[in-house]
């Protein structure tokens, strides 16, 4: 099995990381909003003393009017007749003891101009509770975060390993930064493969939004192939599943196609009468191999070569409501690190995938066909492909899924020859996901797992795992 | 020796440090999560209907006012179409609040609001409404501006956030009386 080691750098990350996460949730901006709660809550309180003041002067005033109005008499009826006659028909003046949703507020007998005052000085308030920060987020930070501890036969990830453990604590960031601006970091607490806790920025992406039709990434995010990688994270708890299946796994868990993608990517949708048409298409760093693990470059190429690529789906409606197909194709050229002078190989992959997602099914199926080109070594082109087929049947708090999965790996293929991961394997499994409350859920899977030819072996697993969001 | 010995001193050293760290990264880790999971308490900052943005578009692609539902009974959550965990419980619960009303006679609009605009269209709503026979007049199936859906969250306290293309979000149901006062907001736990 492989091993990584985590060097020193990585523990000063991890540690980088952990002073980051606490100090992000324990900023003067929290701290701020609560402020802003409280002065909120003591205008408010003002304004519902001022209300009552107001409309027990209204009363005073009113009684004060109807002693004046009984001395004087008859002597004040012609006036007021005279007043009346002035007003138009219909052109009664709208109080807030006419107008529906304030009756509640202003008195019945108000005068017209405490009325308005009143209904002005509300508006004001409202529209200041309305306006000023509630929360974190409004200050322009929200995070949110997914976590996830399990045990086994065997660890989902590191199959080397047995019995309890730790898989992540994955922090969301995504703040709020105006009408078009996007932006979104997700910071990752993981157990690697050597054990240890290791910290990663999974995603770092800033956008910009043109329309529904069109937002423009720039950064650090999943790579869009297929539906499994962008519809599902690092936070366990969003999937019915344990896991992810064993080839689309992220690169540092043994994934052998490129989880990530540093670049620019766009995406969007666009609706075609009932159905929708979305679309991804994307450019960005190569990736390298190295430690026999992919890895996406994040500080750039140094030999400037390129991966695109591109994914086109169709959301079905009426009866196929629920129904999403697409296909996606992406090219890149992998650089392996761990031989001098490095190899490089040309990798193309074509995918075609279906999903069935109701209030009932969630059923996805993904193929993928790989046409790998040895630029070094000039062995010609080598042919590989991977697919995985699961069936998950929403009932209530339970969520039983079946899955099959199957990696057919060329091992002359230097792309794959070069992972630690890249064996040729094929995998069943049985689960349950039970969902103990709207933010929390148990997990259970019994897995076969079959590798077929850098070593023949088998193995099952009894899994658990305990996920939760926040 | 002076030099093993120091270097076996150096091993342990290590190896205590190593646990340091790695006691130190969970301990951080732990705070984190203390700090940001306690939940904060979800309170409605309106009180009235009056004061909800009033100008949305309903299921039909028509204009929809929430002014004309004034003087009248409004039960009103919040939802995105290709939720299956925790709006299916909300659609149910406002079924069933929907015929309790019916065994009671009382007349009452229900509004959905969807939070994800962007992905959550007029058409998506009125496929939504098609699919489990959500068909009542006076149900409405609303979509509006992001920034009108971020406020009436804010307002009525509905808390989410998105996430690709997921909306992370808990059950709510709020309801206002003929008033245009907020009456009762229920968590829906469902599960």
């Amino acid at each position: 099995m492989r091993t990584t080691n985590y060097a020193p750098a990585m523990c000063a990350r991890a540690w980088l990381g952990a002073v980051l996460a606490t100090g992000l949730g324990l900023t003067p901006a929290a701290r701020a909003a609560e402020d802003d709660k409280a002065r909120i809550a003591e205008l408010e309180q003002k304004l519902d003393e001022s209300l009552k003041m107001i409309r027990e002067l209204s009363h005073k005033v009113d009684a004060l009017e109807a002693r004046e109005a009984q001395r004087t008499g008859a002597a004040a009826a012609p006036a007021a007749a005279a007043a009346a006659a002035a007003v138009p028909a219909g052109a009664a003046p709208v109080t807030p003891a006419t107008a529906p949703g304030s009756a509640a507020i202003a008195g019945p007998a108000a005068p017209a101009d405490t009325a308005a005052r009143v209904t002005q000085l509300e508006e004001t308030v409202s529209q200041m509770a309305a306006n000023a920060p509630q929360h974190p987020e409004d200050r322009g930070l929200a995070m949110h975060g997914f976590a996830d501890v399990g045990a086994g036969t065997h660890n989902a990830q590191f199959p080397q390993y047995q019995g309890a453990d730790i898989a992540e604590l994955d922090f969301f960031l995504t703040p709020q930064l105006g009408a078009h601006t996007r932006a979104l970091f997700e910071l990752n607490f993981e157990v690697g493969a050597n054990g240890d806790v290791g910290v990663d920025l999974e995603r770092a992406q800033i956008g910009y939004q043109f329309s529904d039709a069109l937002t423009v990434w720039l950064g650090r995010f999943h790579t869009p192939y297929g539906y499994y990688n962008t519809a599902f994270h690092h936070g366990q708890w969003i999937a019915i599943s344990l896991r992810r299946p064993r080839f689309i796994e992220f690169e540092d868990h043994g994934g052998t196609m490129p989880a990530h993608t540093v670049g620019l990517w766009l995406t969007g949708s666009q609706r075609l009468g009932d159905q929708k048409l979305t679309y991804d298409a994307w450019i960005g760093n190569s990736q390298r191999i190295t430690g026999g693990t992919l890895d996406m470059n994040n500080a750039g190429v140094p030999r400037g070569s390129v991966m695109f690529g591109g994914n086109v789906g169709l959301l079905m409606s009426g009866a196929l409501d629920g129904l999403k197909v697409g296909v996606d194709a992406f090219q890149t050229r992998i650089e392996n690190q761990d031989v001098a002078p490095p190899y490089f190989t040309q990798v193309q992959s074509y995918g075609t995938y279906a999903v069935y997602d109701t209030d009932r099914w969630e059923d996805i199926a993904e193929l993928h066909f790989f046409r790998n080109t040895d630029l070094t070594g000039h062995t010609g082109q080598h042919d590989s492909h991977a697919g995985f087929v699961q069936l998950g049947y929403r009932a209530g708090r339970f969520t039983p899924y079946a899955r099959y999965e199957k990696g057919s790996f060329d091992q002359s293929d230097p792309y794959f020859a070069a992972q630690t991961d890249g064996n040729s394997y094929d995998r069943e499994a049985l689960g349950l996901r039970f969902d103990i409350d709207l933010s929390s859920a148990l997990k259970m899977e019994l897995a076969q797992t079959r590798f077929t030819d850098r070593y023949v072996t088998s193995y099952g697993e009894a899994l658990l795992q305990y996920a939760i969001r926040f | 020796m002076q030099t093993n010995n120091n270097r076996l001193f150096d091993r342990g050293l290590l190896r205590h440090l190593t646990f340091a760290r790695s006691a130190a990264i969970v301990a951080a880790m732990l705070l984190a999560t203390l700090a940001l999971g306690v939940p904060a308490p979800v309170c409605a900052a309106a009180t009235r209907f009056a004061e909800l943005p009033a100008a949305w578009v309903d299921d039909r692609g028509q204009p929809f006012d929430l002014r004309a539902l004034y003087g009248r009974t409004v039960v009103l959550s919040m939802a995105y179409a290709t939720c299956h965990r925790v709006c299916p419980l909300t659609i149910d619960h406002l079924r069933r609040l929907q015929s309790e009303f019916d065994q009671r006679g009382v007349q009452a609009e229900f509004l959905v609001i969807g939070y994800d605009p962007e992905a959550d269209d007029v058409a998506a709503w009125r496929q939504y409404r098609r699919t489990r026979q959500l068909l009542r007049s006076n149900w409405h199936f609303l979509v509006g501006t992001r920034a009108d859906v971020e406020r009436v969250a804010r307002q009525l306290g509905f808390e989410f956030w998105k996430m690709d293309q997921h909306v992370i979000h808990d059950g709510r149901i709020v309801r206002f009386d003929e008033r245009g006062v907020l009456v009762a907001s229920d968590a829906v736990s469902g599960l």
